[in-house]
């Protein structure tokens, strides 16, 4: 796996590797295959995600987006990265998500109406125009693809990642687990509900 | 000393910190804690702060003896600067520094020490004489804030800081004024010191920008330096008074222009600024009016602000610029005629006042007077010495009467009725310390011989008669007008007003006149409140039943609580059922009454100006000489014969007294106040005139207020009819308006704020979209221009000047900026065509006209379109 | 190798697909969930511009932040969610108009 991976450009060489990895003829090719199957696996997850009635569905359609754009993660040299992805949003966000699915069982799908659909749909037209709009001015620019210049072995490694965090970095690291503490907080304050309502329920059923 | 001077070097002089910062500490403990810390820790720290500073004073004043006497003889200061403040632009772009400095010197060590010594004493006795009061730690946090703006005051080296200070002790004394704040009455007291007092501060301020432009200087050794530039005969550096600023009047205003301005030079300008700022705090003729009401705060307020301390910062400010008043001997006059007639005016009011307080308030007012007409007539040794002695013994008679006051509290609960005289008589059996300690306080403020007020009263009076003013610069500036040609006649700006040599001779006379009178009412204060019966209630024991109430009555009494509004009412008591004499008060009253008396009675040692010929030495004077010896040297003559004269003026002086004394013993004892009624029924007009205080509250309110009243009855008008009624609910009206449009789009669906949200980004996206072809023209000079586009993202451009070639393919790789050159007169025309990122074109024509002469150049622009590539 | 801009063009559309389900569905939960695939559509370019200037991590450091706030998102939004269900017994996100007019 690892040799395939290191064929694909996507792993450095051994840290010994004087030299970088000399480049296969096929390699382009296999880089190409590689991230065309992770491309079209997100984007096929993306639009179940948004277009599947079933959020069960849905979510499974999010865990395949996210786990094909770690792979394009590692592609690009950023491990760490790809690991935290992986970790956190497939591990952790995910599966928050479907917990609270479940709980809500039937409820969480929502039968489809035509109400509010000028807006919605207007909005949604008007954004696609947006997004041609960018992606036209990308395609003008495809013409001269610039090609990633070669990295030094230890690019997008935990060792690197984590010593910008823990220099540089150290604030903004230190606000974020606040911001994580207080969004913990948060969440259980509006998930519970008020004291009264609670007290009532425990009245109720003695 | 030495030791102290090699710790606090006199350039650095930081003890002046502590001066300072004690009072400020305990005003700003007892200010936030003062509630929660009882009483007694309110007033260990009150006096722990004044004593503190009252000792590093006394160190201060040791030390700057000690320099003086190393200096030899010369103007000492021991300054102490704690940080730069902040700069102000002078005249040509000059930087003048403001610095918090702060510095003692003969002048401000002698006040230091009045301020901090009498204010300890007064500190104690309030510490008494408050303690049943509510808001005890209030009453102690803005003593002890007075304390310390009065020393900034002191011991600010600068105009502005010295300004810091006197509105500080404004905002004190309006704070104490109305420290009662529930009785209405003393409120309004507190509001009409406040706003008299604004009135002098704007003169004030007007003095500072004056001395910033002519003296390019706000300490008091710039000023001094600078002041020179205050007096010229150049028309265009004096001060326009008419028009004012020295503008023209022009068109229908013409015939208000008079054919050369009139001009009086900037230390006239400057020294007329200063009296209307030293008439407003010390008192005077125009603003007195607000002192005699002040007396609606506690009696130890009355005491040390409104008597020995706050009052004479007027009189401070004048000794301390003296050599900017010389310069101006019309000012001087001006003291000094204000001072001689609030003298005489305040004392003819004080005749026939029934309350102590506004007895003795007069008296202050009539005191300030002869202080006025002292450094008015250019004695400032003999005016500031007087300061001295009156903090003294008037202190003494305010707390003496505040201890009056505090004995009749037992069965008269009423304020008014308290303070009346005619509820009084025969104190002196009741409560002798009390008596004794006023009774040598009214020697010393009658002029009794040897005593305080003798010698300084004296000295001002001698001084007035024996000295006339002359003008310092009189040979530079040429010839000499009289009053009337000065303001009518000659308009010359090198001609100067001198006031004529009879008007001390006239002023003596006037003050002779005043003192007599407050030997008289001073007398009579004595005889109606200590001797003769007592007649506030009937004296006897108390009835079994009436007892309990005295009792009750004796937990209360002397709590000085009247206008300590707690809703509780007073009721007056049954004066007629018999109830215990008035007692003494208790010691920490008695003993700074009698240490005051001390000095009323000794203080007079420091200069007795009479006894020098039989060889006392005169200290006081010494002491001043350096700060006073150059202003009196140019700007004061003595008359001829003024040494043979001395002897006359202390026999004019000591006639007043005995006059005086006499008189009120004949009518208020012999004749046991027979006289007084027969003469109040003689003229009952004049009398009643006298007790309205010649009305002239009354005639204020006549003509200055109610000019304001309608002035604010016109704007409120405006304000309800125009503002509230047109503008305000115009707006308001349109506001809703729109807000009811804008209401239909809240649908409270987060979807609909969504899709408006990329609407919002569409618009921002099509301005991406598009191409913007704009520029703006530089010109280069000798026809020279150039024509920069704006720049944008991804833009090529391409110019083509009107008449070249199209190319035939359009490249995109022109500059942002295009050269050009115009011959005068002609006009070019250039296209700019700019293509964006995404490929779209748009087109803009520019017309370039140079101009025949030099002016800028005209752009026209012709147009402005895009098209889809 | 890859040129950038191919994941740049990928990061597009999969923002464009968030988006356009953020903005058409009623479903909080959906709508929630497409706030996720376009977070991660960012991620993506971020990481990708990030691969072009290889000198500093800053695009991976800033990626790492934005997943640490999707977090913090999610479960906020979650806990909305449950409280919103609690009052309303629907997630469906039009139904939340108290705020109207």
């Amino acid at each position: 796996m690892l040799n395939l991976l290191l064929l694909l450009d996507i792993v450095p060489g051994p840290a010994n590797a004087a030299t970088p990895v000399p480049e296969t003829p096929q390699g382009p090719w296999m880089g190409f295959a590689y991230f065309g199957f992770c491309a079209v696996l997100a984007v096929v997850g993306a639009i179940a995600t948004v277009a599947s009635p079933n959020p069960i569905r849905g979510a499974m359609g999010l865990l395949l987006m996210i786990i094909s754009i770690a792979g394009l993660f590692l592609a690009l040299h950023a491990q760490f990265i790809a690991a935290i992805q992986v970790i956190v949003y497939a591990g952790a966000i995910v599966v928050l998500f479907l917990f609270v699915i479940m709980l809500l069982g039937s409820d969480a799908q929502t039968p489809s109406d035509q109400r509010g659909r000028i807006p919605r749909f207007g909005a949604a037209a008007l954004f696609a125009g947006l997004g041609l709009a960018a992606l036209t001015l990308l395609g003008r620019t495809m013409a001269k693809p610039k090609l990633p210049g070669d990295v030094g072995s230890d690019f997008g490694s935990i060792d690197s990642i984590g010593k910008v965090l823990f220099t540089d970095m150290l604030v903004p690291f230190e606000i974020s687990s606040a911001l994580l503490i207080v969004a913990v907080v948060g969440a259980i304050a509006v998930a519970r509900g008020k004291h009264g309502e609670l007290a009532e329920k425990g009245a109720l059923n003695k | 000393m030495d030791s102290l001077l090699s710790v606090f070097p006199s350039k650095d002089f930081s003890l002046l910190g502590i001066i300072l910062a004690a009072p400020l500490l305990g005003a700003f403990v007892n200010g936030v804690w003062g509630r929660r810390l009882g009483r007694d820790a309110v007033r260990l720290m009150a006096i722990t702060a004044i004593a503190v500073s009252f000792g590093a004073a006394l160190l201060t004043f040791l030390a700057l003896d000690r320099e003086v006497t190393h200096a030899g003889h010369g103007h000492v200061k021991l300054a102490w600067t704690a940080w730069d403040w902040l700069y102000t632009t002078g005249k040509s772009e000059t930087q003048i520094p403001i610095a918090l400095r702060f510095s003692v010197d003969a002048l401000s060590g002698v006040m230091m020490l009045v301020i901090t010594g009498v204010g300890l004493l007064i500190h104690i006795y309030a510490s008494t004489y408050m303690w049943d009061d509510k808001s005890y730690w209030r009453f102690f946090c803005y003593l002890n804030l007075f304390v310390f703006s009065m020393l900034v005051l002191v011991l600010g080296d600068n105009m502005p800081l010295l300004f810091v200070g006197w509105e500080g002790v404004g905002l004190c004394s309006y704070l104490l004024i109305g420290f009662w704040y529930g009785k209405m009455a003393n409120a309004a007291a507190g509001k009409k010191a406040f706003i008299a007092n604004r009135i002098g501060d704007f003169g004030l301020i007007c003095a500072m920008f004056l001395f910033v432009h002519y003296t390019g200087a706000l300490d008091w050794n710039g000023i001094e330096a600078g002041s020179g530039s205050l007096v010229t005969v150049n028309e265009a550096t004096q001060v326009h008074v008419w028009p004012i600023g020295g503008g023209q009047f022009t068109g229908f205003l013409k015939f208000l222009q008079p054919d050369s301005p009139i001009t009086i030079t900037a230390a006239t300008a400057v020294g007329l600024a200063l009296l209307l700022g030293a008439t407003g705090k010390s008192a005077q003729i125009p603003l007195y009016v607000w002192l005699p009401d002040a007396m609606a705060g506690p009696t130890p307020v009355s005491a040390l602000i409104h008597a020995a301390t706050m009052v004479t910062a007027g009189i401070y400010l004048i000794c301390r610029l003296n050599f900017v008043f010389v310069l101006a001997p019309g000012v001087m006059a001006t003291v000094a005629v204000i001072g001689a007639a609030t003298a005489f005016l305040a004392a003819t009011i004080a005749l026939v006042q029934n309350d102590i307080k506004k007895v003795l308030a007069y008296s202050t007012v009539s005191q300030l007077g002869f202080m006025f007409l002292g450094v008015g007539m250019g004695a400032f040794t003999a005016g500031f010495f007087h300061v001295f002695t009156h903090a003294f013994f008037k202190a003494c008679l305010f707390l003496g009467a505040g201890s009056v006051i505090h004995g009749m509290h037992a069965r008269i609960h009423d304020d008014d009725k308290a303070q009346d005289m005619r509820k009084m008589g025969g104190l002196r059996k009741y409560m002798p310390l009390t008596f004794w300690t006023f009774l040598i306080s009214t020697a010393a403020i009658v002029g009794f011989p040897l005593t305080s007020g003798f010698f300084s009263k004296d000295e001002i009076l001698f001084k007035t008669m024996t000295t006339e003013l002359v003008h310092p610069d009189a040979e530079r500036l040429g010839k000499k007008v009289t009053f009337v040609q000065s303001l009518w006649g000659a308009r010359d700006p090198s001609h100067f007003y001198v006031p004529p040599a009879w008007l001390g001779t006239a002023l003596y006379w006037v003050g002779i006149a005043a003192a007599t009178m407050t030997a008289f009412y001073m007398s009579r204060v004595v005889i109606l409140t200590f001797f003769g019966e007592f007649r506030g209630w009937k004296l006897g024991r108390p009835s079994q039943i009436d007892a309990h109430e005295a009792a009750a009555h004796d937990d209360a009494h002397g709590d000085d609580a009247h206008g300590d509004d707690d809703g509780e009412h007073h009721h007056e008591e049954d004066l007629t059922k018999p109830g215990y004499a008035p007692h003494e008060s208790p010691r920490p009253m008695t003993i700074p009454l009698i240490l005051l008396a001390v000095f009323a009675a000794f203080a007079g040692i420091l200069n007795p100006g009479l006894l020098k010929h039989f060889g006392l030495p005169l200290p006081l004077e010494h002491w001043l000489e350096p700060l006073f010896e150059e202003s009196v040297k140019v700007g004061v003559h003595a008359k001829e014969g003024a040494e043979h004269m001395e002897l006359m003026c202390t026999a004019g002086a000591f006639g007043a007294f005995a006059v005086g004394v006499g008189l009120a013993y004949w009518v208020y004892v012999v004749q046991k106040g027979a006289p007084a009624k027969q003469w109040a029924e003689a003229a009952p007009k004049l009398y009643k005139l006298l007790l309205d205080k010649w009305r002239v509250d009354e005639a204020y309110e006549a003509s200055v207020l109610s000019g304001v009243d309608a002035l604010a009855d016109t704007a409120t008008s405006v304000d309800k009819g125009v503002v509230d009624g047109i503008l305000a609910r115009l707006t308001a009206l349109l506001v809703a308006a729109f807000g009811t449009i804008l209401r239909a789009l809240q649908t409270g669906v987060v979807h609909v704020y969504a899709g408006m949200m990329v609407v919002g980004l569409a618009g921002l996206g099509w301005f991406f979209v598009m191409p913007h072809p704009d520029g703006h023209v530089v010109e280069k000079g000798s026809g020279d221009y150039s024509i920069v586009a704006a720049p944008g993202v991804g833009y090529g451009y391409i110019w083509a000047e009107d008449g070249a070639k199209k190319p035939e393919k359009e490249v995109f790789s022109g500059t942002a900026a295009f050269p050009l050159h115009v011959e005068p007169g002609n006009t070019k025309k250039v296209e700019l065509k700019v293509r964006n990122a995404f490929g779209i074109v748009g087109t803009k024509t520019f017309e370039v006209t140079a101009p025949a002469k030099a002016a800028p150049a005209e752009v026209i622009e012709m147009g402005q379109n895009g098209h889809g590539s | 190798m890859i040129p950038v801009e191919y994941y740049v063009g990928l990061s597009a559309i999969l923002f464009l697909i968030g988006g356009i389900g953020f903005l058409v569905r009623r479903n909080v939960l959906v709508a929630l969930m497409s706030i996720e695939v376009m977070l991660n559509a960012t991620n993506l370019a971020l990481v990708a511009f990030n691969r072009q200037h290889a000198q500093v991590h800053t695009g991976q450091v800033l990626s790492f932040f934005v997943i640490a706030v999707a977090a913090a998102e999610a479960a906020v939004g979650l806990a909305i969610v449950l409280s919103f269900f609690r009052l309303k017994r629907t997630v469906r996100s039009d139904e939340a108009d108290l705020l109207r007019n």
